[in-house]
């Protein structure tokens, strides 16, 4: 509306000047000829404004040529024949110059569009090739969409009905649903040629979002397939190996033709006792490893001194007692934690720390306590941990590179998984000397 | 029986299980907790039989017995689980004569060592007889039930091969090496072709094989059937 008043001031505008003109030059030339001149009134309003005003403007100009300057001045009437003429030549010429400027108008204008169009495409088809998410790219498309129509329109991924919507088709497959302003139009050109593109844009961002969904399911699928390839493979072997002692054992028992005497026959039958006892610890700890990783695990804390702790956990390893050093504070401050549990950490620090360390070495479990926490160390003479699988050795089924074939890799996360249910923390520190394991509980 | 047999194994109780059993059997018995101790105790005092697990916890059995291999006939035989399949042919490629998988019971484990170190023995000889089969290595004859049998020339080679090493298991990879060359490494279809030819030849049931047995997915070893 605004353009269109514009327009009719302008041109008011551009008749005045044109007539101010033709008044100024009427004494030096002969006025007929001067009637060309409003071709100049109505060009620039042809260009800018196109035909529809134009033409008024035209018939304006002549009506002003006649009023002012045709005799008898200041009617319309015409004196001379010739005049008549000279008015209808002037309106014609006015209409094809305007006609034709209107003409070049719009194509300027379309290819101007077109341009517009093809750069925004470029410039969303490059943020697609750069890999932005599905959602950045909608909303750029909207934003696009949005400036090429002159509107603000809203894209929304799939088939919806709305009030004034329109489907954006890619290869017969809806892709989107474009939501316009009530009763807004979309031109033509638009609608056939930059809507398209736009949908094919998007038809390609969702499947490459899609794809990359996928892979991300397969990756995660690959990964848990590993991750369960690593357990039966561990837990295989720490089931198969106290087996095959049991049945190697059990089968030369019951061979008649072997020649053993009663220290051998003592010694087969204390095999199969204790590795029936570490085929149980390893159920065991598969149990509680369940059990703390779908997180069912239940404390029962109560109040125990740090000594009882310790001896329970050193009876519960049961072997190389001799090798075990302790060095505890007895007035220490007593802890409030499921015994049962916090020993199996304990335990299964000691065992690891007898397992990896050298035959006869001593393994030292050391307590110390500050204001707020009770810290009890247990190290040993052996290779120690490399630095980079500080943490991963708490991950279940992962050791470290030096702990060869023994164990399923399931003690430290079973130990960590208790210390954490008990409020208490477990991690592993370098002195240069060995493996060095903390287990800090809240006094 | 008698010898000194190396067992090579992490697990301190499978070890005592073993050596237990093996000395009450009539062999001595070293024991090795590692490749580098294995490879060491064999160099030291030559063992007559190696049993090594697979898995140590400085390195592969496999490379521990190409590593014998290298200097040493000794029979070597690995233990195995269920599940690493390609870890026992590898090992069996390497030039291991058998594996027992574990668990396994000690009877098993004394007949395969048995069996292993009196091929040893044996391995001199000219002639093989085998249940009813009779393959004169020296003659290039073979007869079955004392009829003779006309074997084209691979197919000797292949039956001579499994003779000489008779109750031995055989990998793919060894058979066509040896029978065929080395180029011929993967191709196992030319191995089953001429195993199921030998096999219409010589068994008395071609379908219910009783003399050259299919150890599946590792290979196969020529037997005396069960009477």
């Amino acid at each position: 509306m605004r353009r269109l008043a514009t327009g009719v001031l302008a041109s008011a505008a551009s008749v005045a000047v044109v007539t101010a003109a033709v008044a100024a030059l009427k004494p030096h030339v002969p006025v007929l000829s001067l009637g060309v001149l409003y071709v100049f009134a109505v060009l620039p309003i042809a260009v800018v404004w196109g035909l529809a005003l134009a033409l008024p403007v035209s018939v304006a100009s002549m009506l002003a040529f006649n009023w002012f300057f045709l005799p008898p001045t200041h009617t319309f009437q015409l004196r001379d024949g010739a005049n008549w003429l000279a008015l209808a030549v002037f309106l014609v010429t006015a209409f094809v110059v305007s006609a034709l400027a209107a003409r070049v108008r719009r194509r300027a204008e379309t290819a101007e569009r077109r341009e517009r169009e093809t750069a925004v495409l470029a410039e969303a088809a490059a943020d697609l090739l750069r890999g932005i998410d599905l959602e950045t790219e909608l909303e750029r498309l909207t934003e696009l969409v949005s400036d090429v129509l002159g509107a603000q329109v809203r894209i929304e991924l799939g088939e919806h009905v709305g009030e004034n919507t329109r489907l954006l088709v890619s290869r017969r497959r809806p892709v989107a649903t474009l939501f316009l302003a009530p009763g807004a139009e979309i031109p033509a050109p638009v609608a056939q040629r930059f809507l398209p593109a736009v949908a094919a844009l998007l038809a390609v961002a969702v499947d490459r979002a899609g794809l990359q969904a996928e892979a991300l399911e397969a990756e995660t699928l690959r990964q848990s397939d590993s991750l369960k390839t690593a357990l039966l493979r561990a837990v295989s072997h720490d089931l198969r190996s106290p087996l095959t002692a049991i049945v190697a054992s059990a089968g030369a028992l019951a061979n008649r033709e072997l020649d053993l005497d009663a220290a051998d026959r003592e010694s087969l039958v204390s095999t199969i006792r204790e590795e029936a006892a570490r085929l149980d610890r390893v159920v065991g700890n598969l149990l509680d490893l369940s059990r703390l990783q779908s997180g069912v695990t239940e404390t029962n804390p109560q109040l125990w001194s740090v000594d009882e702790l310790v001896g329970q956990a050193i009876d519960a390893v049961g072997h190389d007692e001799d090798r075990i050093v302790v060095e505890l504070d007895l007035d220490s401050p007593p802890v409030r934690v499921d015994a049962a549990q916090v020993e199996r950490v304990l335990a299964n620090l000691i065992e690891n720390a007898l397992k990896f360390s050298p035959a006869g070495s001593p393994v030292v479990v050391r307590g110390e306590h500050g204001a707020t926490e009770l810290r009890i160390h247990v190290v040993d003479h052996g290779p120690g941990i490399p630095p980079a699988d500080r943490e991963a050795i708490f991950q279940p089924f992962r050791r470290s590179d030096g702990a060869g074939s023994r164990g399923a890799g399931l003690g430290l996360a079973i130990a960590r998984g208790f210390a954490e249910a008990n409020g208490g923390r477990l991690w592993t520190q370098d002195d240069g000397t060995g493996a060095h394991f903390v287990l800090a509980l809240t006094v | 029986m008698s010898g000194r047999v190396l067992v090579v194994d992490d697990e301190p109780q499978i070890l005592r299980a073993l050596q237990t059993s093996l000395r009450g059997a009539g062999y001595e018995v070293d024991t090795a907790e590692s490749a580098k101790q294995a490879l060491t105790a064999a160099a030291v005092r030559v063992p007559d039989a190696v049993i090594l697990d697979l898995v140590l916890p400085d390195g592969r059995g496999t490379d521990v017995c190409r590593e014998l291999r290298t200097w040493t006939t000794v029979p070597v035989i690995v233990l195995s689980v269920v599940g690493d399949e390609s870890e026992k042919v590898a090992a069996l490629d390497a030039g291991a004569d058998d594996y027992v998988t574990k668990p396994f019971g000690i009877d098993e484990l004394l007949a395969r060592l048995r069996a292993a170190m009196r091929r040893v023995d044996a391995s001199s000889e000219p002639v093989v007889r085998v249940g009813e089969l009779v393959v004169d290595l020296e003659k290039r004859a073979v007869s079955f039930a004392g009829k003779a049998v006309q074997l084209t020339p691979h197919e000797f080679r292949l039956l001579a091969l499994l003779a000489r090493n008779e109750g031995k298991l055989l990998t793919h990879k060894v058979i066509l090496r040896e029978v065929w060359g080395r180029a011929y490494d993967g191709e196992s279809h030319y191995l089953h072709v001429y195993v199921s030819q030998l096999r219409r030849k010589l068994e008395p049931d071609p379908t219910r094989p009783r003399y050259i047995v299919t150890e599946p997915g590792a290979g196969y070893r020529l037997v005396a059937p069960n009477p």
